[in-house]
């Protein structure tokens, strides 16, 4: 059976994991006050992984029986995740500069969240799956308390190892009872079993126990709480990270399991889904008005972003896929935009309250450009990406005739506009506090906001090649439209 | 003659008893305890299921070691983190954790 | 079914009766003159010194932590040992690198000093 691995199809995997080690070496050896280069490394390995992924144009092959899967769904979302990944090393170049310890770590730990991030894309089985989501988490454990002075980071590490750890035991348990019902763990083995029986009232249960595990890591309401707490206390760069690439990897696994392996049971969890959809979008718009806190209010507006990429499960078309492929790109830069302006103000002022945003525009006209950008485009307001990427995601469920959840949806997008132009008013409109300078922001950063900020607006103008992209990844992956 | 269910039964009540103290307990420690059960109760499903249905297979087995390895690695982290707040705080405590709203 | 358990039953029954019986015995016979020195907690050794009821010391837990992990993570040597001559050869390449790794942890924690009893 190991025979038949194809060593050249895993090099993605192979080149993250040996850059992750090499950083861990590389921080032993060099001696503390030479470290600073790591960050840049970091970069420059993440982009050199980038150009292989290039590679994998189209390709889509399994092997071990199903075990590890790289078609054009995972190399999609992998791409994804080292843009993010990207983009948060170079945001974080600052705070790590700061923190002044352990700076491989950091950036070693960051790989390794994107490892396991890239095997949740790909696994084609349960254990598999399972690995990749732990390492993924434990590394974002630490990466979370990595202010170890800092009782806040700690208190948000220690939040997130328990309800965290919570969540994956329940999932476990769903999972457990998966494999007992199917007596196999590949999913498209249960998938085919599954569609042989009959309904099984077990096999329920453990849907629901899958649904309550990925929705913690999903961050989808009633099974939210830990996520606002752990985004405020986190450091801002890995706020960005996790907001985006961990959410966007366990919804990807999420839609494998449940599109790929459960399409038998279909009718039951697809109401179950609609429900939390729901829930996910009025909670998380609505208690994200009274926030103070920039990044309680990123927070609750991640949460409810979450809300809208349901609705391209309860689609359960390729249309839906799609939608959720071309919403998640989106979402990747306009968030980690918005974060980087965050990292960006905190680093000169160290306050995370929307009050001292007062009169940005006057002090920073760049941060309060892209700010305002990545929040309209949040918002949904055309002709930004966030309007396109909402778009897709509304048309695919009008198309299965839910016209209530598009509706809905639509209301509660109002609602955000409402809260994120009361952050706008306070750059632009309010005064600028006595004795405050000019922020200087580190040319990285520059970089890496306005390459978003084109982003932004080049997609919400002309979203049509990333769009085809998305539409014919989600038709290989999912052809089906019923 | 113990059958299959009997497991079952047994990993069920395990993971409730794991899931309440992981709920109901203050302590971080007490916590994570509870939830060192509720994955206990998985591995017992796991092997049971295996012995019971593909007795010439190993996937049940390899998943529990899989299983205990991360859990391991798991409170590993959480523990280093409990002891780091110890050091700063002087204090084990969840509820004492109140900088920030739960 | 039930026979099978008869035995273990009472071996149970036995056991326990055995205990119970001499600590009875002990009682009864035994003679009850108390004194200052047989009433210490220590009879024999050093009189304790200071509050007993102390935390430990940190460097232990990590130490205790260290071990935890690297003894866990082994547990992949004994399928992979019992199998190992019908692996092919690739297998025995894969558990280097995997022994490999955990030899970078380990050199991670000697570098940080968690090694050291401070």
């Amino acid at each position: 059976m190991i025979a038949g691995i194809d060593f050249s199809l895993l090099t993605v995997e192979i080149f993250t994991a040996a850059l992750g080690l090499g950083l861990l070496i590389i921080n032993l050896i060099v001696p503390g006050n030479q470290r600073s280069a790591t960050g840049y490394l970091t970069v420059l390995g993440l982009l050199g992984i980038l150009l292989v992924t290039l590679s994998y144009e189209g390709v889509e092959k399994t092997f071990m029986d199903g075990m590890y899967i790289i078609d054009p769904f995972a190399t999609f979302f992998k791409r994804l995740f080292l843009v993010a990944a990207i983009l948060v090393t170079i945001s974080s170049l600052p705070f790590v500069k700061k923190l002044g310890y352990n700076e491989g770590d950091f950036f070693s730990l960051l790989v390794f969240a994107t490892l396991g991030m890239m095997v949740l894309v790909s696994a084609g089985e349960l254990i598999t799956l399972y690995l990749g989501l732990e390492l993924m988490t434990i590394s974002f454990y630490i990466l979370v308390s990595f202010k170890k002075k800092d009782a806040k980071s700690c208190e948000a590490g220690i939040k997130y190892i328990i309800l965290s750890a919570m969540s994956s035991a329940l999932l476990l348990y769903g999972l457990s009872l998966v494999y007992g019902l199917t007596k196999t763990t590949i999913i498209e083995q249960i998938a085919s079993t599954l569609a042989a029986g009959t309904m099984q009232p077990l096999m329920a249960l453990g849907i629901i126990f899958l649904l309550a595990g990925f929705g913690f890591k999903i961050s989808l309401v009633p099974f939210h709480m830990w996520a606002p707490d752990v985004y405020e206390g986190a450091p801002t760069p890995i706020t960005a990270f996790l907001a985006v690439a961990s959410k966007a990897a366990a919804l990807a696994a999420f839609v494998r399991i449940f599109l790929i392996g459960f399409p038998a049971y279909q009718e039951y969890w697809i109401t179950l889904v609609i429900v939390l959809s729901v829930l996910t979008m009025v909670l998380g718009n609505l208690v994200a008005i009274p926030q103070t806190n920039i990044k309680r209010l990123l927070a609750y507006s991640s949460i409810s972003q979450a809300g809208y990429l349901l609705l391209g499960i309860v689609a359960f078309s390729s249309m839906g896929i799609g939608a959720i492929l071309f919403f998640s790109i989106i979402y990747v830069f306009t968030n980690v935009g918005a974060f980087m302006v965050v990292v960006a103000l905190s680093t000169s002022t160290g306050s995370h309250k929307i009050e001292d945003y007062s009169g940005l525009y006057r002090r920073a006209p760049l941060l309060a450009v892209v700010m305002l950008f990545c929040l309209l485009s949040l918002a949904g307001l055309p002709p930004l990406a966030g309007f396109v990427g909402k778009l897709y995601l509304f048309i695919a469920v009008i198309e299965k005739g839910y016209i209530w959840l598009a509706l809905l949806a639509v209301l509660m997008s109002m609602v955000s506009v409402y809260y994120y132009l009361l952050v706008v008013k306070v750059m632009f409109l309010k005064e600028p506090p006595q004795n405050s300078g000019i922020i200087k922001v580190p040319n990285g950063l520059q970089i890496a906001m306005v390459f978003s900020l084109i982003l932004i607006i080049v997609l919400g103008i002309y979203p049509k090649p990333l769009s085809d992209l998305a539409m014919s990844v989600a038709h290989t992956f999912f052809p089906f439209s019923f | 003659m113990i059958t299959l269910n009997h497991y079952l039964v047994l990993a069920s009540l395990l993971f409730c008893i794991g899931l309440y103290c992981a709920i109901a307990k203050r302590n971080a420690i007490g916590i994570l305890m509870g939830i060192e059960l509720m994955l206990n109760a998985v591995n017992i499903n796991l092997i049971a299921f295996n012995r019971f249905l593909v007795p010439g297979e190993t996937t049940g087995h390899m998943f529990a070691i899989f299983v205990i390895v991360v859990a391991a690695a798991e409170v590993a982290v959480g523990l280093a983190i409990i002891i780091n707040i110890y050091r700063e705080k002087l204090s084990s405590a969840v509820e004492d954790f109140d900088w920030l709203k739960w | 079914m039930l026979e099978q358990f008869t035995s273990i039953g009472i071996f149970i029954f036995v056991g326990l009766g055995f205990a119970v019986s001499s600590l009875l015995v002990a009682w009864i016979v035994r003679p009850k003159r108390p004194n200052p020195l047989k009433m210490s907690t220590y009879e024999c050794g050093l009189e304790t010194r200071g509050r007993t009821w102390i935390q430990f010391k940190v460097s232990y837990f990590l130490y205790a932590l260290v071990f935890l992990v690297f003894d866990v993570e082994v547990v992949f040597l004994i399928p992979w040992a019992v199998e190992f001559l019908k692996l092919p050869w690739i297998a025995f390449i894969e558990m280097f690198i995997f022994i490999g790794i955990l030899v970078v942890g380990l050199w991670y924690v000697w570098k940080e000093g968690a090694l050291e009893w401070k």
